[in-house]
């Protein structure tokens, strides 16, 4: 039987970016000292830590922890793409589970440079060449950002077969930017006006610019432990871990014709339903929810995805407000990436993060009565889908 | 998870268990599952009587509370009996926890050999006994855990008991070394040092404090490290009353000196507090990094010597952290000043130190190079920042002999990063004499300058140290100079030479000269040395030229003061050479000898910049751009002196035009025969204007004035300046003339501008195609290996071309395919770094700079391209060109863009009469329709909203739906080639508004 994993503490700073933030380590060992103050407790009664991020050289994670102390503890370093963030989360509630170690620490972090995501190694296989052959395929390789490009693809075919407005993707980022003006951590807090959004230029159709998350500077970190050490440290009820799953592309991804599952739709859709499975809890009795909004396409496959809303629904969905505060789920009230900002490393403790404020009800102005139950989708490219349901 | 420790099957042995600390450690093991061997000899706390009492209490109190224990009294010095009753008993031993101990506490002056011997024989021997003899099970079993009991009294002393403090810190050291001898065997071995109230410490604590320190807050520790799962070995602890910590040692970075080095009890006092200072310490925690520092320092072999002033050791080829400095024209201006230039205005040769617009340009004084590297030394000397084992004063440092060195002609303006170290120091007896080299680099890390100043120490030497070269160098020859130069000395030549950076109050405060004992300030030597240079450069230099100079020696021998008369006296020795001195007039002292001055016998070339320079010709805009460029105008100018060729016979005079960003060169040459125009530089201009290339475009458009770019210093004239006030007739070109090039520029694909430039040689677009041709002629199974049909579309000059590898023998042709299978768009620039592989394909593809459509993978197949032989291929351009060039070219023109037309007009009459003809699919479609198409640009208003649906030219006020899309893709759209949900998932349609209704016009694919 494997050991309940509590999130003892959390804790991030404010998004920044690029260009304007720490190096990593410092923002990292700030994420970190936040979540050891925030759980009550000293770095030395760590037992491993998981440190993410995507760009940087190997053993950062070592450097960013160093920081807060050197105690020689096992240090993994992980890299998942968009996804590393919740799979190092997941590694360290494996260990807690497994009965491997007491009490982890999972950090995030990500210094991202200006402009779109692109290659850093182009003397070997391009990770996403498979992917991008799909694209290709479909609709060719533009001058626009690839991620743009393929998300936005995704849109497109979303669109030709429901017969989506496009307001309603642009609707999306106006309740991303609403939620993140309550969120002193996000990077933008300004709202925006569905017209602001439809008008912003076009990145790839029908994205506009406000419709695709910044590059962004930032870290998070979490404290994972069992109960007796949680017992230990006077912890009540602590938030919990109820059920996590992670998955890879199916070959869908690659022989379907489709940008929609070659974007991950079928990850999604198959960690969404492992995970109901493993905690018992469909998605009617979720209350929170922060999904991987890298572009508002992506949010609105997702819902589908993971069953907030029937196939075809999304559109209904989003007029309904069933994404905001007073419908049936509160979606991002984090901001999102799109508003948050999405450091890549640091994007899957972040969403954490807002879920265990969520679930102890000091979220603020942000917080969503009542929430008992929580739900983290974090997806990258290449590719791999954490779900993760959180407990009180 | 969190499961109490346990000692399940463990066997422990705590010896004086029957009061105190030893019962405690003793209840706890047994409470947690351990087999307990109970040992108390029932003596007083003086090591006075035996009795079984004690240990059998503890015994029953643990089997009381379900344990496992057995009783022992024997003596610790008889340790192998109370081990033996563990093997006896339980059959092995697991822990021993040497607990056991007595006091004979008093003052040392009443210390008996007995009390010393007493307390000897409990704790040291009896520690030593029971652990020997369980030491080998230990062994055999390859695991065990040893627990030493000390004391603060040992740690730290304590009045009345240097016996018990002796024997405390005996058995730390004997544990330290088991830690070392079982740590192998997974046998470790600890030591705590408790504060309890036990009834040793009744005799020295108060009572309520013992209270307080309670044996339960001791055995805690004990029993964590005595258990399997603590990793601890060979550490001391401290513990009591609720605190636990762990001591370990500290060592002061201290004083080390070399081997060989005479060290004096003299030398430790002086040396004292480096010895005891703490603030660079370390904690050595075995053996061998207690004795690194010290191998290190044997490794390092003999001593140089040294004295309280300077440590050899220490000192030599110490490098100081790098540091930076910039300068400018004025600064090299003020320099030369400063050092006597210019004192006649009408000195041409002065004239171009100090002139930054000087019309054979400005140069800068050479030994100027010695400045940055001496103002950072004054800077580190000023904040007190010097190198270890230098330890003089600022005072007794004299500046002897000075060394500098340029790679090259300093440029106007340099950011510089000074690098030094102690190069060398000499023992000459009395005095040190310490070099100090500094390496000077610009921007990209090129070597600029090199300098030694060698200081004399006044009366820091004599450590018989090594005394360096004695032979004096630079010896003139006996005779008469060959050139002597006389120069007086300006009375405040020293206030002007300071502001170069060398603010020492010597040179120009008369209270603070009288102080050092001159009789007023004197000149700085460097300002001697920078007058000495110019004397040299100006008197024994081709052309005075500054920059043949490579590097000057001098030493100073005497002081000058301002106002004073220098005579400088030179003798050749060979072409590059010259030996100097340097004389003050007026009281016949030499001043600087044993100095030389070597040149270079050819001008050092000024590094490249590393960025690469843009094109010569290339002028800002595109070269497709029928914006006028600078090309255009000097295309135009070679038109008017064709149209009036007496102009030239007006202004006799070969101008050169050197313009900057993008750079290129031009020579107008107003001389020779009727004039002419060319792209390059020409041999001799006599008059050469450098100007960035847009200044040049506003003073040809008459938006700059020629006059104010001069003196705002954008336009640098050299050569014959007058001359150039003869361009004038610049501005009377026709502007029409310029236009004419322009277009003539932009028609002819970006082709050289100006006729009489040579046609250049570097390959391009085309070039590489025809290479491309002549290796598919020479290598036909190319097609069965790929057997793909690629085209590339190039932008940028716009191109064409199709790379058939599948049909025939294949072929390679420009213009565009019927049935691509595999397209490449991408900029003409980013082909051509990707096939002379600059540019990677990937990371153009990654990067959205190469557009891959249809067959993806097919591009990969492209891998030939890298074997064609560049040596082949050269071959086949140059025919080609032969060919183009007698007319005969090879390479098919490129058709005229060949859009399938959809023939909008055509097409629309199509839709509007389908739609009359169909009102059953009109009431379907039932929405407005904006089409806008491209290529050519069509507005068309498709209203099927009402019963009788309309197509018509125009614009919708309120469309339902907009399409957007190309004339050729709606071509392929309506003749059913290609589908709607393609073009639009391909972004070469687009859908603004209700998208559903695209679905509903699936009677489109049959409309053309």
């Amino acid at each position: 039987m494997a050991n309940k994993v509590n999130v003892l503490g959390v804790g991030m700073i404010k998004f920044a970016k690029p260009g304007a933030s720490d190096d990593y380590n410092v923002m990292a060992a700030g994420a970190i000292r936040e979540a050891l103050n925030d759980a009550g407790v000293e770095y030395p009664e760590v037992q491993q830590a998981y440190a993410g991020y995507v760009y940087g050289d190997s053993t950062c994670g070592q450097r960013a922890v160093y920081e807060v102390g050197i105690t020689g503890i096992p240090v993994f370093n992980v890299n998942n793409n968009c996804s590393t963030g919740s799979s190092a989360l997941m590694l360290g509630a494996q260990a807690i589970a497994g009965g491997m170690a007491e009490c982890v620490l999972v950090v995030g972090f990500e210094k991202m440079e200006k402009g779109a995501l692109g290659s850093k190694f182009t003397d070997r296989t391009n990770p996403l060449d498979q992917h991008a052959g799909v694209m290709s395929k479909l609709q060719g390789f533009n001058q626009a950002p690839p991620a743009a490009q393929m998300f936005g693809g995704a849109g497109r075919e979303y669109r030709w077969k429901h017969g989506t407005k496009k307001e309603t993707f642009a609707k999306i980022s106006v309740k991303a930017r609403q939620h993140a003006s309550n969120n002193p951590y996000a990077l933008f807090s300004n709202v925006l006006s569905l017209d602001e959004v439809m008008n912003a230029p076009e990145v790839f159709d029908p994205l506009t610019r406000y419709q695709c998350c910044p590059p962004t500077c930032g870290a998070a970190a979490a404290i994972l432990c069992t109960d007796a050490f949680a017992k230990k440290h006077g912890a009540v009820d602590p938030v919990y871990i109820a059920a996590q799953v992670m998955t890879t592309d199916y070959t869908s991804s690659f022989d379907e014709d489709s940008m929609i599952k070659m974007i991950g739709y079928d990850m999604a859709k198959q960690a969404a339903a492992d995970l109901y499975e493993k905690a018992g809890i469909g998605a009617e009795d979720v209350d929170v929810v922060e999904l991987h909004d890298c572009f508002t396409a992506n949010e609105l496959l997702t819902y589908e995805a993971i069953g907030l809303c029937p196939e075809g629904g999304a559109e209904k969905f989003i007029e309904d407000g069933d994404n905001t505060y007073g419908g049936k789920f509160v979606t991002n009230p984090s901001g999102g990436l799109l508003s948050k900002g999405h450091p890549l490393g640091a994007t899957g403790l972040a969403q954490c993060t807002e879920l265990v404020w969520q679930l102890r009800g000091t979220a603020d102005k942000r917080q969503v009565e009542g929430a008992k139950i929580a739900l983290q989708h974090n997806l990258g490219l290449g590719g791999a889908c954490v779900m993760t349901m959180y407990r009180k | 998870m969190s499961k109490e420790l346990r000692f399940d099957d463990k066997v422990a042995i705590v010896t004086g268990a029957g009061n105190g600390l030893g019962r405690s450690h003793a209840l706890m093991l047994a409470a947690r599952g351990a087999k307990v061997v109970v040992n108390d000899l029932g003596g007083g706390i003086a090591g006075e009587g035996q009795s079984s009492k004690a240990a059998d209490i503890v015994v029953d109190e643990i089997k009381k509370a379900g344990g496992e224990a057995a009783a022992n009294y024997d003596s610790v010095v008889d340790g192998d009996k109370i081990v033996q009753t563990a093997m006896d008993t339980y059959g092995r031993v697991d822990i021993v926890i040497n607990n056991a101990g007595i006091l004979r506490d008093t003052s040392f002056a009443k210390m008996s050999e007995a009390d010393w011997d007493l307390i000897y024989q409990v704790h040291v021997k009896g520690s030593y006994k029971v652990t020997a003899a369980a030491w080998p099970h230990m062994r055999e079993q390859k695991y065990g855990r040893i627990i030493m009991t000390a004391s603060a009294a040992g740690i730290y002393g304590n009045f009345g008991q240097a016996n018990y403090s002796m024997a405390k810190l005996g058995v730390t050291g004997f544990a330290n070394t088991l830690a070392r001898e079982g740590g192998g065997r997974n046998i470790f071995s600890n030591t705590i040092a408790p504060l309890a109230g036990s009834r040793l410490t009744e005799t020295v604590l108060p009572e309520d404090l013992i209270k307080a320190l309670k044996p339960e807050y001791v055995s805690p520790l004990v029993a964590w490290l005595c258990h399997q799962e603590c990793e601890e070995n060979g550490s001391l602890f401290e513990v009591g009353g609720g605190y636990f910590g762990k001591l370990r040692w500290e060592r002061s970075e201290g004083k080390m000196y070399r081997v060989g080095r005479d060290i004096t009890p003299d030398t430790i006092k002086a040396a004292w507090s480096q010895i005891t200072d703490f603030s660079k310490s370390t904690h050595p925690s075995d053996i061998n990094e207690s004795m690194q520092p010290i191998m290190n320092n044997i490794s390092k072999g003999e001593s140089k010597g040294g004295n309280e002033f300077i440590d050899v050791d220490e000192a030599l080829g110490y490098q100081f952290a790098p540091s930076t400095s910039s300068y400018d024209e004025r600064d090299l201006a003020l320099y030369a000043l400063g050092v006597g230039a210019g004192d006649d205005p009408a000195n041409d040769k002065d004239l171009q130190l100090v002139y930054e617009m000087h019309g054979t340009g400005f140069k800068a004084l050479p030994s100027y190079a010695v400045i940055p590297a001496v103002n950072q030394i004054i800077t580190m000397a000023k904040e007190g920042k010097t190198a270890p084992g230098l330890n003089f004063g600022i005072d007794r440092l004299l500046h002897g002999e000075q060394y500098t060195e340029v790679v090259r002609p300093l440029p106007p303006h340099a950011k510089l990063t000074h690098k030094s170290n102690v190069k060398s120091i000499y023992d000459k007896g009395k005095n040190a004499l310490v070099t100090y080299e500094t390496k000077s680099y610009d921007e990209n890390d090129n070597l600029m300058m090199v300098n030694e100043l060698t200081a004399v120490i006044r009366g820091a030497g004599g450590w018989g140290g090594e005394r360096g070269p004695s032979e004096p160098k630079n010896v003139p020859p006996t005779g008469k100079p060959d050139v002597v130069t006389e120069q007086n000395i300006g009375a405040n030549q020293a206030l002007l030479y300071r502001l170069s950076g060398d603010w020492n109050p010597l040179h120009v405060d008369p209270g603070m000269a009288k102080a050092f004992g001159f009789e007023k300030p004197i000149l700085h030597g460097l300002c001697t040395f920078g007058y000495a240079t110019r004397h040299v450069i100006n008197a024994c230099f081709p052309d005075s030229d500054p920059r043949f100079f490579k590097s000057i020696n001098v030493r100073f021998a005497d002081s000058v003061y301002p106002g004073e008369t220098l005579i400088t006296e030179m003798w050749k020795d060979g072409d590059n050479r010259v030996v100097f001195q340097c004389k003050v007039k007026e009281r016949d002292k030499v001043v600087i000898s044993n100095a030389a001055i070597e040149r270079y016998s050819e001008i050092p070339k000024p590094v490249a910049p590393k960025k690469k320079t843009e094109s010569a010709q290339g002028g800002a805009a595109a070269p497709g751009s029928a914006e006028p460029i600078s090309s255009d105008i000097f295309t135009a100018i070679g038109k008017f002196l064709e149209a009036d060729p007496s102009v030239a016979g007006q202004i006799q005079t070969v101008f050169q035009f050197v313009l900057t960003g993008p750079d290129s060169v031009y020579t107008v040459d107003l001389k020779n025969g009727g004039g002419s125009v060319s792209a390059g530089e020409t041999a001799k201009p006599e008059c050469s204007l450098e100007l960035s290339d847009s200044d040049f475009m506003d003073m040809c458009t008459g938006k700059a004035d020629a006059q104010k770019l001069y003196f705002g210093g954008k336009l640098k004239i050299s050569g014959n300046v007058m001359a150039s006030q003869k361009l004038t007739f610049l501005s009377k070109l026709d502007p029409k003339l310029v236009l004419d090039a322009a277009k003539a520029r932009a028609g002819s694909g970006g082709g050289a501008p100006v006729e009489a430039a040579p046609q250049s040689d570097e390959p391009n677009s085309a070039d590489v195609f025809i290479a491309m041709r002549d290796y598919v002629e020479k290598n036909p199974d190319i097609v069965s290996q790929v057997g793909v049909v690629f085209q590339f579309k190039l932008t940028d000059p716009d191109s064409v071309w199709t790379l058939d590898a599948k049909n025939g023998k294949g072929s390679v042709d420009e213009g565009e395919t019927q049935k691509p299978e595999c397209t490449l768009e991408l900029s003409d620039a980013d082909f051509m770094g990707m096939t002379s592989g600059d540019l990677d394909a990937q990371k153009l593809y990654f990067g959205g700079k190469l557009k891959i459509s249809g067959n993806v993978m097919a591009s990969q197949k492209l891998t030939f391209l890298q074997k064609i032989d560049p040596e082949q291929a050269k071959e086949a351009v140059k025919k080609a060109r032969a060919e183009k060039a007698a007319g005969g070219g090879t390479a098919k023109p490129a058709p005229t863009a060949k859009t399938v037309a959809a023939s909008g007009p055509g097409l629309l009459e199509k839709l509007a009469s389908f739609a009359s003809a169909n009102p059953g699919i009109v009431s379907e479609v039932a929405a407005k329709m904006q089409w806008n198409i491209t290529g050519p640009d069509m507005r068309w208003a498709v209203d099927f909203s009402k019963g009788v649906g309309t197509a018509k030219e125009g614009t919708l006020d309120s469309a339902d739906v907009t399409f957007t899309i190309s004339d050729g893709d709606l071509a392929a759209l309506t003749s059913g080639t290609e589908s709607m949900e393609v073009l639009y998932q391909n972004g070469k349609l687009r859908i603004d508004g209700d998208l559903q209704v695209a679905h509903r016009l699936g009677f489109l694919k049959t409309l053309a």
